[in-house]
């Protein structure tokens, strides 16, 4: 089959070829110009093409193929030849009867033709006539038809005529049945009727028309403003408001005006709330306060319905929402500022929190939560820090107010005890009254505070942290001992310039070992009872540090009392300076009794000892001090009892020969007595007399004395000898420097010849009895 | 703060009060001290470190007719020095010169150059220009001030000018500023009293009662320290009088003098009545730091670097040497000197 097809293909094309080639404009060129080509590619296949050579083809078929091969080819050839010539006939046919036909064909349209002119010529006249005619009927009738559509058009003007005669009872209507919607339709459908004519003749028209309107917008503007109207209807009102060409935008500022109006108001009523809560207590508060969330309620309806009429005014509300929490937030730092309670506070907060809550619903994206946690972050943090200040201030207030008793001298039994009770007592009291106010904060869950409540812990402790270390600064500032670089502080103006108490420093001293010893333990264990659940543990709260706290305050309480002390001291000093500068020791007389420089130190002694013994603890162990007293080094010099015992009769014995004195001192090991300072009487008052000695047998060695001198100044150590026994607690250091003294005088003296006991004794004597008489009849 | 006894000593006869670094001698690290004694012959010991530094060696000892209050060295010429010296009602001030021939141990006797005998009531101390080759000295009494002019080659001294600081300021000692030689502060009773020299006039005062002590700053300009009874030691600027810029406790009882090293910055020295020297660093905040940064920081380093408290009697007499100015020199009331190395406390550098 597949041969049959190649062949009848073969046959096909070579066909086409054929008739291509016969057709073709100019057969012959092909095979005249390339006759060098068809020999060069001399091919069997190339019998079929134009450039066909048949001796070549010949002598290629020759040289290629065998006998029986030529043979074969012939006889194919032939039969070949033999078809095309049988095709060439067929073709040859088939065209002519193809031009027979077409002769005939065009024959008989050359007859059909001749008849159709005639034709032709009868149509045209036929139409010629027909619109001769219609034209005819066109004149004929055109008039009737203007008419016609004149009145129609006369008919439609005053149908509209009418409508607008009609329409301020029509609107009139439509206002009785407060059909306002379709009063508006009909309203804006004769407006450009009233707009081209209506000067001149709708004139009454269009007033009686414009008058209803105007009742209409009344209306509708009562209807927007009426809160009993559905929201609904009311968003409705101000769509046909804008459609009449209201100015919304009036109506919305006057909307929104009221509403502000609200706010103003619902604020004159929270003053109000705030009022009663503080003149009546719980009872009003919780009516009021419903009064006032009935209030809230009212607000979120309004602007929940001023959201829908005017919806693209939300940027306003939040505004508006976060003025009323604003507000809220300032009324609440107002009574910060005047230092309310927490409880009054958690009350405010509550009532926020529950406006809050509302406005949220109503207003879910103006973000009121968070800025009302922002506020009532920053409320609290200053309601925080409010109650230390205040705390700050009561505790300076009663000191200054110690201070100013002290200086108005006014007369108590123990003044100073009292008024050291006082102050711990408001210390104590005030710190406690401040963690609980901020535990009652915490205490309450309310969702604002809650979230809060970590960093109002860490306030709390940052703010007792703070408070302890301005106490701090205040203490030494009242002492005197900080030159404070703001000199303008609230509080201290009295004080500054006037010179500083001692007892008050002293008092500050005491002070400050009970908060070391014993406030800040106190407050502490209150502080972490109540952050126990608090994330931060005792140890990292960086905030609190107690034991910071105790340091500052050991650091500051020793430092007062070496400030009283030297404030005491330096009263003394002026003493022994006028005793020492003013008589001329070189021409001293004869001794007679004991200086009354003495007396003078003694009375002052006695009021250290009384203001000591009323504040001041008394030492535990008052044998054992002196061991304990600056650490190794008293250890170290052993037994100073009995040196001083040796000390002392050698001293005795050797007065009148300073070379024995001197090797005595050269065989005594020193004597420690500069000891630190305790917070107990004995201790305080036996440095004052220990610095006091010094001091005295410093100003004697910077003198001379002629041997009267000498002996005064024995005269009046031996009378102290006596006094100061009872007193001191370190009897031995105390007897060493009274002998120092004397050893000095000596030292210093030109004619160092001692007064005899007995003489020493008598004088002693005499004066004590004189003091002892002086103060009976004083009593 | 154990005051372990490295240093060296060295024991004069009698009691004594007051010691100078002798600043002209260039060779050896040496002080001068004098005794204080009412019936005794007092004496003058020119003390000098040996070459090793572990001896203290007596160069010299000389006499001297009074028991002495105050010495001061003259700064260009190591022979000469003045006194202030008293007994029972007598007082007086003069310079004297150490003779040539001073090898011999024997106390020869001091040859007294000049006599500053125009003071009416107790002299106090003596100063001498504060460094080189100058004429100027003042002596200081309990009301008056005296610039003398002092000729070393004619010897003799005049009174250049004077000025009377009023009866009731009783004044009781005095320093040179080293910055401007025409300025000198005077302790007095109720206050510190600034004094420009060209007009003998007082410039300005600190209020402030009790000062003891007081030396100018060294190295920093305007600093000026003061040492109290009581509260214990005040550093000042002079510019801003009102407050001083740093206090330091002092000591437990009286500060009796404080000297700044001339060497070391802050680095201040100060003996006190408590029989210890207690050497300090102290750093005021300087201007240009905004003084809020000292409040701070609480936590301030302790300003004592030691405290030498190995004596047996109050000290008074302290003095730095200017050779070596790590070394100082300190005298207690029992006559005897120490002179210590403060090396091993200075803050590493």
């Amino acid at each position: 089959m597949g041969v049959d097809d190649v062949l009848l293909d073969d046959k096909a094309k070579r066909m086409r070829d054929l008739l291509s080639s016969f057709y073709s404009p100019d057969p012959t060129s092909p095979s005249t110009t390339t006759p060098n080509a068809s020999s060069r590619f001399a091919t069997l296949d190339t019998i079929n093409t134009t450039t066909f050579d048949a001796d070549q083809y010949m002598n290629l078929l020759v040289q290629k193929s065998n006998l029986e091969g030529l043979l074969q080819r012939h006889v194919d050839m032939a039969a070949e030849i033999k078809n095309l010539d049988t095709d060439l006939q067929m073709l040859v046919y088939e065209n002519y009867n193809k031009f027979v036909s077409a002769t005939d064909a065009i024959k008989r349209m050359k007859n059909n033709i001749v008849g159709m002119e005639t034709n032709m010529e009868q149509l045209l006249e036929k139409i010629m006539s027909v619109q001769s005619r219609s034209d005819g009927v066109n004149t004929s009738l055109f008039e009737k038809r203007e008419h016609i559509e004149k009145l129609h058009r006369t008919r439609n003007l005053l149908r509209k005529v009418q409508f607008i005669y009609d329409l301020p009872a029509r609107l009139a209507k439509c206002i009785k049945s407060e059909a306002y919607a379709d009063a508006v339709k009909y309203y804006i459908g004769a407006m450009p009727i009233f707009k081209i004519y209506g000067d001149s003749s709708f004139q009454d028209c269009k007033r009686a028309s414009e008058e209803a309107v105007a009742t209409i917008i009344k209306a509708l503007q009562g209807k927007v403003f009426s809160d009993s109207e559905s929201i609904q209807a009311r968003a409705e009102a101000v769509m046909l408001l804008k459609q009449l060409d209201f100015l919304v935008n009036n109506l919305k500022v006057q909307l929104f005006e009221k509403l502000e109006q609200f706010l103003v108001d619902l604020h004159l009523e929270f003053k109000e709330i705030r009022n009663a809560s503080s003149d009546l207590g719980g009872i009003s508060v919780s009516i009021s306060s419903s009064a006032h969330e009935a209030s809230i309620h009212e607000f979120a309806e309004a602007v929940r319905a001023y959201q829908v009429i005017f919806p693209d005014s939300e940027q306003q509300l939040f505004r508006l929402a976060k003025d009323l929490a604003t507000k809220h937030f300032e009324a609440t730092k107002q009574q910060i500022k005047k230092q309310l309670s927490s409880a009054d506070l958690v009350a405010m907060l509550r009532v926020i929190w529950t406006d809050v809550l509302l406005m949220d619903e109503v207003l879910p994206e103006a973000g009121l939560r968070d800025f009302t946690f922002e506020a009532a972050h920053d409320a609290i943090k200053q309601y925080v820090a409010g109650r230390f200040s205040h705390l700050l201030l009561d505790i300076s207030g009663t000191l200054v107010k110690v201070h100013d008793n002290q200086k108005g001298v006014i007369e108590e039994e123990c003044p100073l005890q009292a008024a050291l009770e006082i102050s711990k007592k408001a210390l104590v009291q005030g710190s406690m009254d401040a963690l609980l106010d901020t535990r009652r904060l915490l205490d309450e869950n309310l969702e604002v505070l809650s979230r809060l409540t970590d960093l109002i812990i860490e306030w709390v402790r940052e703010g007792f942290q703070d408070f302890f270390r301005n106490l701090n600064d205040q203490f030494l500032m009242l002492s005197g001992k900080k030159y404070s670089a703001n000199q303008d502080l609230t509080f201290g103006e009295g004080t500054q310039g006037d010179k500083v108490l001692p007892e008050l420093v002293l008092l500050l001293a005491q002070l400050s070992v009970f908060i070391e010893q014993n406030a800040i333990t106190r407050i502490t264990e209150e502080i972490f009872s109540f952050s126990g659940g608090g994330t931060r543990g005792y140890e990292t709260s960086p905030a609190f540090i107690p034991a910071e706290i105790c340091r500052i305050f050991r650091s500051a309480g020793e430092e007062l009392l070496q400030h009283y002390i030297s404030l005491k001291t330096q009263k003394i000093l002026i003493v022994l300076k006028k005793r020492f500068t003013t008589p001329n020791w070189v021409k001293h007389k004869e001794p007679r009794e004991v200086h009354m420089f003495v007396d003078l130190l003694l009375q002052e002694l006695d009021t250290i000892l009384n203001e000591v013994k009323q504040i001041l603890p008394e030492g535990l162990h008052p044998k054992h001090r002196r061991t304990d007293s600056n650490g190794s080094a008293t250890s170290s010099r052993s037994n100073p009892l009995r040196d001083d015992r040796l000390v002392r009769s050698n001293t005795q014995k050797a007065r009148s020969q300073l070379l024995e004195s001197h090797l005595a001192k050269l065989f005594k090991q020193k004597m420690e007595i500069f000891t630190k300072v305790e917070h107990a009487q004995e201790s305080v008052i036996t440095t004052i007399i220990k610095l006091f000695l010094k001091s005295l047998q410093e100003f004697v060695r910077l003198q001379t004395f002629n041997r009267s001198g000498f002996q005064q100044i024995q005269l009046d150590i031996h009378f102290l000898k006596t006094t100061l026994k009872h007193t001191a607690e370190d009897e031995a250091a105390i007897a060493f420097l009274l002998d120092e003294v004397t050893v000095a005088a000596a030292e210093r003296c030109l004619d160092p010849i001692p007064l005899e006991q007995a003489i020493l004794d008598r004088l002693t004597q005499a004066k004590l009895a004189k003091n002892s008489e002086q103060s009976s009849t004083s009593y | 703060m154990q005051g372990g006894s490295n240093g060296i000593g060295y024991s004069l006869k009698y009691q004594a009060r007051c010691i100078a670094d002798v600043k002209a001698d260039t060779d050896h690290t040496s002080f001068l001290t004098g005794t204080l004694s009412l019936k005794e012959e007092n004496e003058v010991h020119l003390i000098r470190i040996s070459s090793t530094g572990t001896e203290l060696i007596c160069e010299g000892l000389f006499s001297h007719p009074n028991e002495i209050w105050d010495l001061a060295s003259c700064p260009f010429d190591q022979r000469i020095f003045s006194t202030v010296f008293s007994s029972g009602e007598t007082y007086g001030a003069a310079i004297w010169q150490i003779p040539e021939l001073y090898g011999q141990l024997n106390s020869p006797q001091l040859e007294r150059i000049a006599s500053l005998d125009a003071h009416s009531s107790k002299i106090k101390c003596t100063l001498w220009w504060p460094t080189g080759r100058h004429d100027k000295l003042v002596s200081i009494d309990e009301q008056n001030l005296f610039l003398w002019s002092f000729d070393t080659s004619k010897k003799n001294a005049q009174v250049q000018s004077q000025e009377s600081a009023g009866v009731l300021h009783s004044l009781s000692g005095g320093a040179w500023d080293p910055h401007d030689y025409n300025a000198l502060a005077l302790t007095s009773e109720s206050s510190v009293q600034l004094w420009d020299l060209r007009t003998m006039k007082k410039t300005n005062s600190i209020d402030h009662p009790h000062v003891r002590n007081l030396d100018y700053n060294v190295k920093r300009k305007y600093m000026l320290v003061t040492a109290e009874d009581e509260s214990g030691i005040h550093i000042w600027d002079l510019r801003m009088l009102k407050f001083p810029v740093l206090d330091l406790p002092g000591h437990t009882h009286w500060t009796w003098t404080v000297k700044c090293n001339p060497e070391y910055e802050d680095l201040i020295l100060s003996a006190g009545t408590d029989s210890a020297v207690n050497l300090w660093l102290a750093s005021p905040p300087s201007g240009d730091k905004p003084t809020s940064e000292s409040f701070d920081s609480p936590k301030s380093v302790d300003p004592l670097l030691n405290s030498y408290t190995d004596y047996e009697d109050s000290v008074y007499g302290l003095a730095w040497s200017c050779r070596e100015p790590w070394i100082f020199a300190s005298l207690s009331y029992d006559g005897r000197v120490v002179v210590e190395s403060t090396k091993p406390h200075l803050p590493r550098k």
